[in-house]
C-alpha cells in the first residue's frame, strides 16, 4: 500500500507537541524484546511513582492458570466500603503482546475502584515471544473465569462483570469477549476497548501511515504480532481469539466502548471493529479524537485532550456498571 | 447488496422504544413531496412547541441570492449581551433536501446563541424537487457570504466563524465548506455535521439496512436524492458540493465533529468521511453512538442518550467557537 506517512507532530496542539518532540527516537529494538523490557522498566521506575488512592486496598492473588500451565496472578483493586452486591471490572494492560505488566496499570485501576465504587481485577499474563498465542489469551481467561467462579467471595453481581484493556490489552480483552461467548462460561454486560490491537494482518491504511518509532509504529506492530502469532502474523490461519478482527462472528458479543485517537496505527481497524460489531447487532459506541496518538493519553495526562479522553472512558465505565 | 434490514426497536432502549413505537410512518407517498410537505407541517404544528430562551432576540435579514437568483433569508439570532467580535454559527437545517424551514430549528439555534453567547445565524434556502442541485448549496453559500462580508457590521471574531447542519444540512454545511476553500472567500474554523446526508450512491450497508418508515429510510433517502440531483443520483457526474462522499481532495478544510447513531442510515457514510477527512489531515472527532436512529435526539430529547448527544454536540461547538 503506497500510504504518505503522518507527521504526527504537525497535527499535536500545544499540549502534546512538546512532550511528543521530547521523546527519545528510536526507543526500541525489536531484535532484543528482553532488552527493550529492561530499558522500558529502567525508564519507568526513574519517573515519580504515583501516589495511589489510600481507601482501595491492593491484594495479589494466584489463580488456577489455563490447564497444564502456571497459575497466573491477578491484583485486586477494592475500595472501602465496597457495596455488595459490586460491579468488578476485569483489566488486561497493554504492551504489544510482548511488553508491560499489572504495577504500571496500578493508578489506573485503583482509579476506577476508587470513583466507581467497584472491584477492579488485572490479570498478570504471560507474554511473547517466549509464550506466544494461545498463552497469553488463556491466561487472561483464566483469571476471568477465577473471577467469575469467585463472585459470591467478592459479592459481586453477575449481570455487572465486564472487561478491559488498552492497545494489546484491549486486543486481549476483546478476545477474552469472543471466548467467553463462545464457551459459555462467563457472561460479560460490557467490553472496554481502548485503542485496542485486533488486525494481524497490518492491511490497514493506518497501519502504514503510523511510522513515526515516538509512538507504537508499524516497525512495532509487525515484531509484536509475529511475537505473539511466533512468524505467522498475517497467515492465513489465524484464530480470531487472537486477532479479534479475524471473527466472522460478532454476534451476541457485550456492549462495547471503543476510543482511539486519529494519529493512532490502530484506528481504521478500530472503526472497522466498531462497525462490525454495530452490524452484528452489538451496541458500541466509538469515539475516534482528533489529534490523539497511542498512548498520548498516558502520555500527557494533564492535557486537555486527555482528561476529556479519561473522562469520557470512565464515564462510559460508570454507565456500564452502574447498579 | 444484500443486507437484512435492521429491527431498530429491538435495539433501543426503555426511554426511545415507546416514542419510536409511537411514531406514524413518516414518509409515505415520496411522488407527491408538497403533499408529503403539508403532513409534516401539520403534525409538527400539532406538537407543543418549546419555548425560545430570554434575551435572545430574532431578526431575519436577506443576503443577495447567488448569481440573479432571489435574496436568500438569513435569520439571526442574537443573545443578549453578545461580546464585540462575537463567534458566529451558521447553521444549514435539514428535510432531506426537500423538506424543513428555519422556524424548525428556532429552538435549536436560540438555545446554542443563549448558551454559548454567540452570533447564530441560519439559512432559509430553497428546496428540491423544485429547485434542485446547486439552488439550495448555492443559497446556504450566499447566506454565509453575506454573513462574512457583514462581520464588521455584526460584529464577528472573523477567525471564529463555523458551519454546521444536521441530516441535509450537514450534507450542505459539508458542501458549504467545500466551496468556502475551493473559492477562498470565506475562512471557516470549524463544521458540525450531525448525522450528514453525503453521498448519493446509497451503496453503503446501512443505507441498505434502515428500511424502516419511522425515521429516515432507504426509499426517503432515495427520494430526497433524486429530487436534490433532478434524478441524478448516483449517476456518474455528481458534484462533490452535492455530495461531499464524492470529494476526492479533503485537505485544508475546516476541523470537524461529527455525531451519528448507529441506528442511522448515514452511519456508513458518515464514518468515511469522518476517515476521509482524517487521511486528508483534517482534525476530526467522530462520536458513534449506540442505540441512536436518525433523529432521535430530537424526538427523545430528554433521554439520558439524548441529554448526552447534545451536551456532547454542544462542548465541541463550544470548544470550537469560544474554547
Amino acid at each position: 500500500m503506497d500510504v504518505a506517512p503522518i507527521d504526527i507532530a504537525s497535527r499535536l496542539d500545544d499540549e502534546h507537541r512538546p512532550v511528543f518532540e521530547g521523546m527519545p527516537r528510536p526507543q526500541r529494538d525489536w531484535s532484543d524484546i528482553p532488552g527493550t523490557r529492561a530499558r522500558m522498566a529502567e525508564m519507568r521506575a526513574s519517573l515519580p511513582q504515583p501516589v495511589l488512592p489510600a481507601n482501595v486496598a491492593i491484594e495479589d492473588r494466584m489463580v488456577p492458570g489455563p490447564a497444564g500451565d502456571p497459575d497466573v496472578r491477578l491484583r485486586l483493586y477494592r475500595p472501602e466500603g465496597l457495596p455488595q452486591p459490586a460491579g468488578a471490572f476485569y483489566w488486561i494492560h497493554g504492551g504489544g503482546m510482548v511488553m508491560g505488566n499489572v504495577e504500571m496499570s496500578d493508578p489506573y485501576c485503583a482509579n476506577i475502584a476508587d470513583k466507581l465504587n467497584v472491584l477492579v481485577a488485572s490479570v498478570e499474563y504471560r507474554l511473547a515471544p517466549e509464550d506466544p498465542f494461545p498463552a497469553p489469551l488463556e491466561d487472561c481467561y483464566a483469571g476471568l473465569k477465577w473471577l467469575w467462579r469467585s463472585r459470591e467471595e467478592f459479592g459481586l453481581d453477575a449481570g455487572r462483570i465486564a472487561v478491559g484493556g488498552g492497545s494489546a490489552g484491549g486486543g486481549l480483552a476483546a478476545g477474552v469477549a469472543l471466548a467467553a461467548r463462545d464457551r459459555g462460561e462467563i457472561e460479560l454486560c460490557y467490553q472496554l476497548l481502548v485503542y485496542p490491537m485486533l488486525d494481524d494482518r497490518n492491511a490497514t491504511r493506518s497501519s502504514h501511515a503510523v511510522q513515526d518509532s515516538r509512538t507504537w509504529n508499524r516497525e512495532a506492530n509487525d515484531a509484536g504480532w509475529n511475537a505473539y502469532l511466533a512468524g505467522n502474523a498475517g497467515g492465513e490461519d489465524v484464530s480470531p481469539y487472537a486477532a479479534p478482527a479475524r471473527a466472522t462472528d460478532l454476534a451476541g458479543l457485550p456492549p462495547a466502548y471503543i476510543n482511539v485517537g486519529d494519529l493512532d496505527l490502530f484506528v481504521d481497524e478500530d472503526v472497522a471493529y466498531a462497525r462490525a460489531l454495530a452490524d452484528a447487532g452489538v451496541p458500541v459506541e466509538l469515539h475516534v479524537y482528533p489529534g490523539a496518538y497511542h498512548g498520548s493519553n498516558g502520555a500527557v495526562p494533564t492535557s486537555v485532550l486527555s482528561r476529556r479522553w479519561a473522562a469520557d472512558e470512565l464515564a462510559s465505565l460508570g454507565r456500564a456498571l452502574a447498579g | 447488496m444484500d443486507v437484512t434490514p435492521i429491527d431498530i426497536a429491538s435495539r433501543l432502549d426503555d426511554e426511545h422504544l415507546p416514542v419510536f413505537e409511537a411514531i406514524p410512518p413518516l414518509f409515505g407517498d415520496w411522488s407527491d413531496i408538497p403533499a408529503l410537505r403539508a403532513s409534516l407541517d401539520g403534525l409538527l404544528g400539532a406538537m407543543p412547541q418549546p419555548e425560545l430562551p430570554e434575551g435572545v432576540t430574532i431578526e431575519d435579514r436577506f443576503a443577495p441570492g447567488p448569481g440573479g437568483d432571489p435574496d436568500v433569508m438569513v435569520r439571526l439570532y442574537r443573545p443578549a449581551s453578545l461580546p464585540d467580535s462575537a463567534p458566529a454559527f451558521y447553521w444549514i437545517h435539514g428535510g432531506g433536501m426537500v423538506l424543513g424551514d428555519v422556524a424548525g430549528s428556532d429552538v435549536y439555534c436560540g438555545r446554542v446563541a443563549d448558551e454559548m453567547n454567540v452570533l447564530v445565524a441560519s439559512v432559509e434556502y430553497r428546496l428540491a424537487p423544485e429547485h434542485p442541485f446547486p439552488a439550495p448549496l448555492e443559497d446556504c453559500y450566499a447566506g454565509l457570504k453575506w454573513l462574512w462580508e457583514s462581520r464588521e457590521e455584526l460584529g464577528i471574531d472573523p477567525s471564529r466563524v463555523a458551519v454546521g447542519g444536521g441530516s441535509a444540512g450537514g450534507g450542505l454545511a459539508a458542501g458549504v465548506a467545500l466551496a468556502a476553500r475551493d473559492r477562498g472567500e470565506v475562512p471557516l474554523c470549524f463544521q458540525l455535521l450531525v448525522y450528514p446526508m453525503l453521498d448519493d450512491r446509497n451503496i453503503t450497508r446501512s443505507s441498505h439496512a434502515i428500511t424502516d418508515a419511522r425515521t429516515w429510510n432507504r426509499e426517503a433517502n432515495l427520494a430526497g436524492w433524486d429530487a436534490y440531483l433532478a434524478g441524478n443520483a448516483g449517476g456518474d457526474d455528481v458534484s462533490p458540493y452535492a455530495a461531499p462522499a464524492r470529494a476526492t481532495d479533503l485537505s485544508g478544510l475546516p476541523s470537524a465533529y461529527i455525531n451519528v447513531g448507529d441506528l442511522d442510515l448515514f452511519v456508513d457514510e458518515d464514518v468515511a468521511y469522518a476517515r476521509a477527512l482524517a487521511d486528508a489531515g483534517v482534525p476530526v472527532e467522530l462520536h458513534v453512538y449506540p442505540g441512536a436512529y436518525h433523529g432521535s435526539s430530537g424526538s427523545t430529547p430528554n433521554a439520558s442518550l439524548s441529554q448526552r448527544w447534545n451536551a456532547d454536540e454542544r462542548d465541541a461547538l463550544r470548544r470550537a467557537l469560544v474554547g
